[in-house]
């Protein structure tokens, strides 16, 4: 292979890879990839936030969520700052092209004046609403847990703040945005990649909702836990 | 058997570029027998009758089989039971229904007239990839090319469309998705559209995309509204495909 071909050949590549880029299933195909990458993200997540039933250091063990935190942050700093701005792009990537779908879907639409609805669920309906709240809710969750919060107390961080109701009900009301997101998104990324026939589709729904009610419901036993006065 | 009446929200538009707007009529006396076709030449007789424009809408075979008619019955094309307008009786309606009767409605159908939308955009997708470029000859002999049976029901299945257009005016994203997967699907499928496949399928998605249809979000309205009941399992199909596809032509593999 000379010179020229190996051009020919990145040229090849750089091209197609651009219309895949700009094509409405390359950017669904991104969207449902960096989607399953999240997925992934918020199960390690909720199994680190698990710990903080592991008891806290006020009742005489060792807090397993102090513990946890600490060992996050005593990363190596390029290891943790990969993996940070890894997340940061894959979500970012989500989100962009997900708005420039729906935009586009927007304009490719002209309205009924008497809408019909046939199967469309309304989490599937309103992803777009759900992932925003989603992000809004990211930014304050970092705001309070990561850049406010300290590693070494991280089980009292927690407790204090959701003792006050009105952060427990932010979480609360973000954990069934997160659902209806899910109980859309597990299926929906089969789908996508083309996994999906008519034969498992229903299985992945009832997959999609469970996720849904596992993850959401168990990141959802903490400030409800902390409010009844189990965890304090 | 009973005879109907029933209160008519009709979209009327005089031309491409007129405001449209909803009208209401009368439906009197409807045998509940009719199609829902025959229910809008009955009233547009009367209409006619009294020197008014009669509703414009599109019809032509009147069997469920050629595509041509179209119309949105209370925000579902087609009226939601798996049959084509022209195949949907009002024997679905009850006495003193109000409906509400609308055009496809999508950016890639332009509206001509009343409930007459332009749907060569479909065609186009067609022209692009949806065909075998040699002669394949007739009808061959049972079993003189060995297809499995599964995958000739498959291919079936996905030949069933009519190209109507009900699964883009469903779509709460104007989509062309289904349609598209379909008539690639049924092609890719068999043998003589095998060789052509990874062509075919750039072609006609990118074609798709130049139309300005919007972006598949998986919520199946295209397969609850389809008329031929078109499974979106041809939809996953042409994502899959497309993903090969792309990856063929960046090596530059021909098939």
């Amino acid at each position: 292979m000379g010179r020229k071909d190996v051009i020919a050949l990145m040229n090849d590549i750089i091209t197609t890879a651009c219309k895949f880029v700009t094509s409405s299933i390359g950017r669904k195909i991104l969207v449902a990839l960096t989607g399953a990458c999240l997925l992934l993200f918020l199960v390690g997540h909720l199994a680190g936030n698990m710990t903080i039933y592991g008891g806290d250091v006020a009742a005489g063990g060792t807090s397993w969520i102090d513990y946890y935190a600490t060992g996050l942050h005593s990363m190596p700093g390029w290891l943790l700052w990969s993996i940070r701005l890894g997340l940061l792009a894959v979500g970012l990537v989500h989100i962009v092209l997900a708005l420039v779908l729906k935009y586009e879907n927007y304009n490719a639409r002209t309205h009924y004046q008497k809408e019909g609805t046939l199967k469309a669920t309304l989490s599937s309906r309103t992803m777009v609403v759900t992932g925003i709240m989603i992000l809004c809710f990211m930014v304050f969750h970092i705001w309070t847990f990561a850049v406010c919060g300290d590693p070494h107390n991280c089980y009292q961080v927690i407790v204090t703040a959701f003792q006050q109701p009105w952060c427990s009900i932010v979480y609360l009301v973000a954990l069934c945005c997160l659902f209806m997101h899910v109980r859309h998104g597990v299926q929906s990324v089969l789908q996508t990649l083309g996994l999906s026939t008519r034969k498992v589709r229903p299985l992945y729904n009832i997959v999609g909702i469970l996720f849904g009610l596992a993850v959401c419901g168990c990141l959802a036993s903490i400030p409800v836990c902390v409010m009844l006065g189990i965890l304090k | 058997m009973a005879n109907l009446n029933l209160t008519l929200k009709v979209w009327r538009q005089e031309n491409a570029q007129a405001q449209g707007r909803i009208e209401t009529y009368k439906a009197k006396n409807i045998p509940d027998e009719a199609s829902f076709l025959e229910m809008l030449d009955i009233v547009n007789e009367e209409l006619v009758h009294e020197g008014k424009e009669p509703i414009h809408f599109d019809h032509d075979c009147r069997e469920g089989i050629c595509g041509m008619c179209s119309l949105t019955i209370n925000g579902v094309p087609h009226g939601g039971k798996k049959v084509t307008t022209c195949q949907l009786h009002m024997r679905q309606f009850k006495d003193g229904d109000t409906i509400w009767i609308e055009p496809f409605r999508a950016a890639a159908f332009p509206l001509l007239r009343d409930l007459v939308v332009d749907r060569t955009a479909l065609d186009k997708i067609i022209a692009a990839g949806g065909f075998v470029d040699v002669r394949t000859g007739a009808a061959p002999n049972a079993n003189n090319m060995p297809v499995r049976k599964k995958t000739a029901d498959a291919a079936f299945d996905a030949a069933a469309c009519i190209g109507c257009g009900a699964c883009v005016a469903s779509c709460k994203n104007s989509a062309a998705m289904l349609f598209t997967s379909a008539k690639a699907a049924h092609l890719n499928l068999l043998p003589q559209g095998q060789p052509e496949k990874n062509k075919r399928v750039l072609a006609m998605v990118r074609q798709m995309d130049a139309l300005g249809f919007g972006n598949c979000t998986n919520l199946y309205e295209c397969e609850a509204a389809c008329p031929k009941g078109i499974s979106v399992d041809n939809i996953a199909k042409l994502n899959r495909d497309y993903m090969i596809a792309c990856a063929a032509e960046a090596v530059g593999v021909y098939s």
